[in-house]
């Protein structure tokens, strides 16, 4: 909304900005970021959605009309400049472990974990497994428009406790960030989506990744530092920070890096998600925003008949007002995640079911009525306003023709516009039946993939890296 | 990393990235927004369909001449298409000859 307000000023047309009361500070803040501090804006009071029409039409009366009226007529003193910030490579202290730490902390540079001090020479370490320039530039990252660099990439790395030889896959997280495809400037909206990592390759094995046992768990160091680093690049080059441009309502924690199991891949004959993805590299990294999981535990069966149902039924249950992704506010962007246990993974294959062949299942299978997809869209969240029923959508174009194969309120529709739409992932205990599945959170975090690029002397330097 | 007095002292960079922005003036405002047309831009959330018709009756009511442009005519600036919406607007607010625009909502 004010990115709309900054394209608008910048063609020359005065703007102001609806904001409700508890999102001003983050307006501020992402106009800033925009280059425009002036951008002047209207508040309504307390949140819209839980005002009766007649406390709403009293609040934008006697708050907003006024303010719309001064934003678009009346002239402000220009904000003050921008404070002068350091280089990439001063020092921005001396200090003790502590004293770092405290600095870091109070300019809200850390998470609140304890960092690895980014010195020089241990940047530099990370500069080794790269063959790019510290000073190449990856990107430009809202909301703060900040460069991303490979040095910035390192000196996170660092902080966040990587080991060097990581730097290749915390390049290409941070060349995924920056794609316009995934959509980072919605990482601080309320809903508070965490990303997930999903790393492919052989590079798994080469860097230690725990792709078994416990896949989604802390405990296992690069899984779990480069998952912090995610997190700390969010926060010091984007600039997301919670109270400000974080709006996260309530959020999670980082998620540490899922790994798939690249044999089990192989053995049973199915793609990994990046080469679903469109990448056929050796090594990627792919990266969604997901708003929340729940473990499928204990699937019971021999045979895709009896295993089916409740997968498919867990997906349906997982994706609730998320469906806004799927018909209505951005269409064809909802892409649930799947996570296999290697055992229910083989056990599907062995009965003739390629990953193709199991999206079109699940699809087939993870169906809701369509009251109540039309409700959790339109009528409980109104996040597409004017309760259009389904049918209505696909009139208007805005919905594939599968959710209206009637004018029955309770026929089955799918939860997600295609069988591609489901990603499938194989990870986690490989002789435990379990799985797991995420909502995904839409054009807000979209699913995007980069190869990971190893510097030329790799195997040279691992073998250095792994024996110190 | 340097020992002083037998405390092991860290000189730390700095983690961030150069802001890529200048900071740029708004456009001027309007001396009044009688006679002015007015475009509405809706990220298509947060009643902004009953929002923006309660803003047109009252600058109605209060700005005489005043003349609305409806937020479908440019399209969600939020969702799948934000993109290539806020890309066609520069073109679509001067083929609508909009003088000012009021943009919700952030909620």
């Amino acid at each position: 909304m004010v990115r709309a307000s900054a394209a608008a000023e910048g063609a020359g047309v005065p703007s102001v900005s609806l904001v409700c009361e508890g999102f001003l500070g983050q307006a501020a803040s992402t106009a800033a970021g925009l280059g425009m501090p002036d951008l002047p804006t209207a508040a309504v009071p307390g949140h819209v959605d839980v005002q009766s029409p007649e406390e709403l039409r009293r609040n934008v009366l006697t708050v907003t009309v006024d303010a719309v009226i001064r934003g678009l007529t009346e002239s402000r003193p220009r904000a003050s400049g921008s404070v002068a910030e350091p280089e990439a490579r001063d020092i921005v202290l001396e200090g003790t472990f502590d004293e770092v730490n405290r600095f870091f902390y109070e300019n809200e540079w850390s998470d609140g974990l304890p960092i690895v001090p980014p010195t020089r020479e241990r940047v530099a370490e990370f500069l080794r497994f790269t063959d790019r320039a510290p000073d190449e530039a990856l990107g430009v990252l809202l909301p703060d428009r900040r460069q991303a660099t490979i040095w910035n990439v390192a000196v996170n790395g660092v902080m966040a406790g990587c080991r060097p030889e990581y730097m290749p896959v915390l390049v290409a997280l941070v060349e995924a960030m920056a794609d316009p495809h995934y959509g980072v400037e919605h990482s601080g909206n309320t809903p508070g989506a965490e990303t997930l990592i999903v790393l492919d390759g052989p590079i798994v094995k080469e860097l230690g990744f725990n792709y078994q046992q416990g896949a989604l768990r802390d405990g296992f160091h690069a899984n779990t530092t480069v998952g912090r680093f995610w997190r700390l690049y969010l926060r010091n080059v984007a600039g997301f920070l919670p109270h400000k441009t974080d709006k996260g309502t309530f959020g999670n924690t980082w998620r540490v890096v899922l790994a798939e199991n690249d044999e089990v891949l192989h053995r049973i004959g199915w793609p990994s998600i990046a080469y679903d993805q469109g990448v056929t590299a050796p090594n990627a990294v792919t990266i969604s925003r997901f708003t929340g999981g729940g473990v499928i535990v204990s699937v019971f069966g021999s045979t895709p008949e009896q295993m089916l149902p409740y997968l498919a039924d867990a997906l349906a249950r997982q994706v609730g007002w998320e469906l806004c992704f799927t018909v209505g506010l951005a269409t064809g962007t909802q892409k649930p995640l799947l996570i296999l246990s290697p055992i229910l993974a083989e056990t599907l294959a062995r009965a003739g079911l390629t990953k193709q062949a199991l999206q079109r299942e699940l699809y087939r299978r993870a169906r809701i009525p369509a009251w109540k997809f039309e409700r959790l869209i339109g009528e409980w969240t109104n996040l597409v306003p004017g309760r259009p029923t389904l049918l209505d959508l696909v009139r208007a174009g805005k919905a594939p023709a599968v959710f209206a194969e009637s004018e029955d309120p309770d026929r089955p529709v799918p939860v997600v516009c295609e069988p591609g739409d489901i990603m499938i992932a194989v990870s986690g205990d490989p002789l435990r039946t379990n799985a797991y599945c995420f909502a995904h959170n839409g054009m807000l975090g979209f699913p995007t993939t980069k190869p990971v690029a190893l510097p030329r002397d790799w195997s040279r330097l691992l073998r250095e890296a792994r024996s110190r | 990393m340097n020992v002083v007095s037998g405390r092991e002292i860290y000189q730390v960079v700095w983690p961030r990235g150069r802001k890529m922005v200048e900071v740029t003036d708004i456009a001027p405002r309007l001396d009044k927004l009688d006679g002015k047309t007015i475009g509405e831009l809706w990220d298509y959330l947060f009643r902004g369909d009953e929002i923006f018709p309660v803003l047109e009756e009252e600058l109605g009511r209060r700005l005489p001449g005043v003349r609305f442009v409806r937020y479908d005519v440019f399209g969600s600036t939020h969702g799948a298409e934000e993109h290539k919406v806020l890309a066609e607007l520069p073109d679509k607010l001067r083929r609508q000859e909009v003088d000012a625009v009021i943009s919700g909502m952030a909620c």
